[in-house]
């Protein structure tokens, strides 16, 4: 059955995909959850602005985020010189560049259900573990981020989802290089530009199709076992 | 309940149904023939009085919208692969493809960069570890051509790996310009509209296959006046436009 064996390009995409999201979310959720519990427990100024900025990039077109990431991180923008300069991390072309992409455009799908879910914590369990002697960052760590975790999950989910498919922002900053920033989601628009790439095109319709069906379906499993361990084991 | 609600949706509704671009002529035109399409189309609107709107993009892109029935009177083609693709499907008419112009490959590095000849060492040298911007070397023209130059001149091999395929020729050109990609191989005619790149190299024009814009017809879109700019790309006034912008004209039909 030729059909069902992955051709090695479709594995680099696939690959490639899996990789950007999941280094997307790594990097993306601890900050996540700290902007989520700023902009739910603390009222300052700017509180509003930086819930727009966060927001930002889900409300402009991609493309937008993309150009913008490029003249800021491209190879003579500002923080590309910068970076490339101290540490010599270049995002230019590269398949950190689709994850950094990927991680903006992702970012304000993480932390709205993560600031929702501490929103829904009550502040007082944290008064009442810091009344108890512990420290007040045990008493996030303790209390409110166990509660906080179907948010969270949700947040993750929502943000690798995002990550997958991304498109816009990738292809314009970092554009569309086999092996190094063509993922699924580029493989697939690349295929359905090339005469004669239609069954490429169905090929990788198909390969998108059963990985967001297996990610729903770990990530509902996932779910259903925090749900049983919050509720005490009687779910 | 709301009458004002359902007036306000029944009137979206009702525009909905309507085409935006009205009754004017509508052109899908390779990116590269961005400039000159449009001063022929100024030209034509003050001859002529019809106006006529412009959709640019990638050959590839637009011949697949074209197949899928996208409302274009005219498609502008920059290869022949995408024009016979369109033919095939029946989405343009045969008899009415024409050679409206061709083209020339270079090779750009940012404004003040210095020549080069066409080595493998002096190429990697002057990408400095960075990339080659390019068209998709797969899927549009510009970037097919690039590839078959690049093999034929013994270059593939040492720069396929460096090479950054972007989604059309412009968007190689920009990247250049904008200092990204240290080269970029792209038409004559775009280093010649953007004034912060400069040519490095010419591509001999053994090395690739010639590059022909093709203009046709779109099918089940009988309009006259689709005929007449048809007949206009072709004639003197359209050529000596794409003279003055670096099209090459003497082989057109």
């Amino acid at each position: 059955m030729d059909f069902f064996n992955l051709q090695p390009d479709e594995w680099q995409a696939l690959t490639l995909t899996l990789r950007v999201a999941a280094a997307a979310l790594l990097v993306t959720l601890p900050l996540a959850i700290l902007v989520a519990y700023i902009l739910a427990r603390y009222r300052f100024p700017g509180h509003g602005f930086v819930n727009a900025l966060v927001h930002l990039p889900l409300v402009l077109p991609p493309v937008v985020t993309g150009y913008v990431l490029l003249l800021t991180f491209g190879r003579k923008g500002p923080v590309g010189v910068f970076l490339d300069n101290l540490f010599g991390i270049s995002f230019a072309f590269n398949w950190t560049g689709a994850a950094l992409a990927a991680s903006v455009m992702s970012f304000p799908l993480i932390v709205r259900p993560i600031r929702l879910s501490f929103e829904a914590v009550d502040p007082k369990l944290e008064d009442a573990a810091r009344s108890l002697g512990a420290h007040r960052f045990v008493g996030f760590l303790t209390v409110t981020l166990p509660l906080a975790l179907p948010g969270i999950l949700g947040g993750a989910i929502l943000g690798f989802a995002k990550a997958m498919g991304e498109f816009g922002a990738t292809i314009t900053f970092v554009s569309n290089i086999p092996g190094e920033t063509r993922t699924l989601a580029l493989a697939l628009y690349t295929a359905t530009q090339t005469p004669s790439g239609d069954l490429a095109a169905f090929r990788l319709t198909l390969i998108a199709v059963v990985v967001a069906f297996a990610a729903l379906i770990a990530s509902e499993l996932l779910a259903r076992r925090l749900q049983t361990r919050l509720g005490g084991g009687n779910a | 309940m709301f009458p004002r609600l359902f007036l306000v949706i029944g009137f979206l509704l009702a525009t909905l149904t309507q085409p935006l671009a009205g009754s004017s002529l509508t052109v899908f035109a390779a990116a590269s023939m961005r400039e000159a399409m449009e001063r022929i189309g100024q030209v034509y609107e003050v001859e002529t009085g019809n106006s006529v709107i412009f959709s640019f993009a990638g050959t590839g892109i637009l011949a697949r919208q074209v197949e899928a029935g996208a409302p274009a009177d005219l498609f502008i083609s920059a290869d022949d692969a995408w024009m016979n693709y369109v033919i095939e499907r029946d989405a343009v008419v045969p008899g009415t493809v024409r050679l409206i112009a061709s083209n020339e490959l270079v090779l750009i590095g940012a404004k003040g960069t210095e020549r080069l000849d066409l080595s493998e060492t002096r190429i990697t040298g002057a990408l400095d570890g960075g990339r080659m911007a390019i068209a998709d070397t797969e899927t549009v023209p510009a970037g097919r051509y690039g590839k078959a130059a690049l093999e034929s001149l013994g270059l593939w091999k040492a720069v396929s790996a460096r090479l950054a395929p972007m989604e059309n020729v412009r968007i190689a050109l920009a990247s250049v310009a904008r200092g990204d990609t240290p080269l970029g191989l792209v038409y004559r005619t775009d280093a010649a509209i953007e004034p912060e790149v400069a040519v490095v190299a010419e591509l001999p024009a053994e090395s690739y296959p010639e590059i022909r814009y093709l203009a046709a017809l779109t099918e089940g879109r009988p309009d006259p006046a689709a005929e007449a700019f048809l007949d206009f790309l072709s004639g003197q006034e359209a050529r000596e436009i794409l003279q003055s912008l670096g099209f090459v004209t003497d082989k057109v039909e």
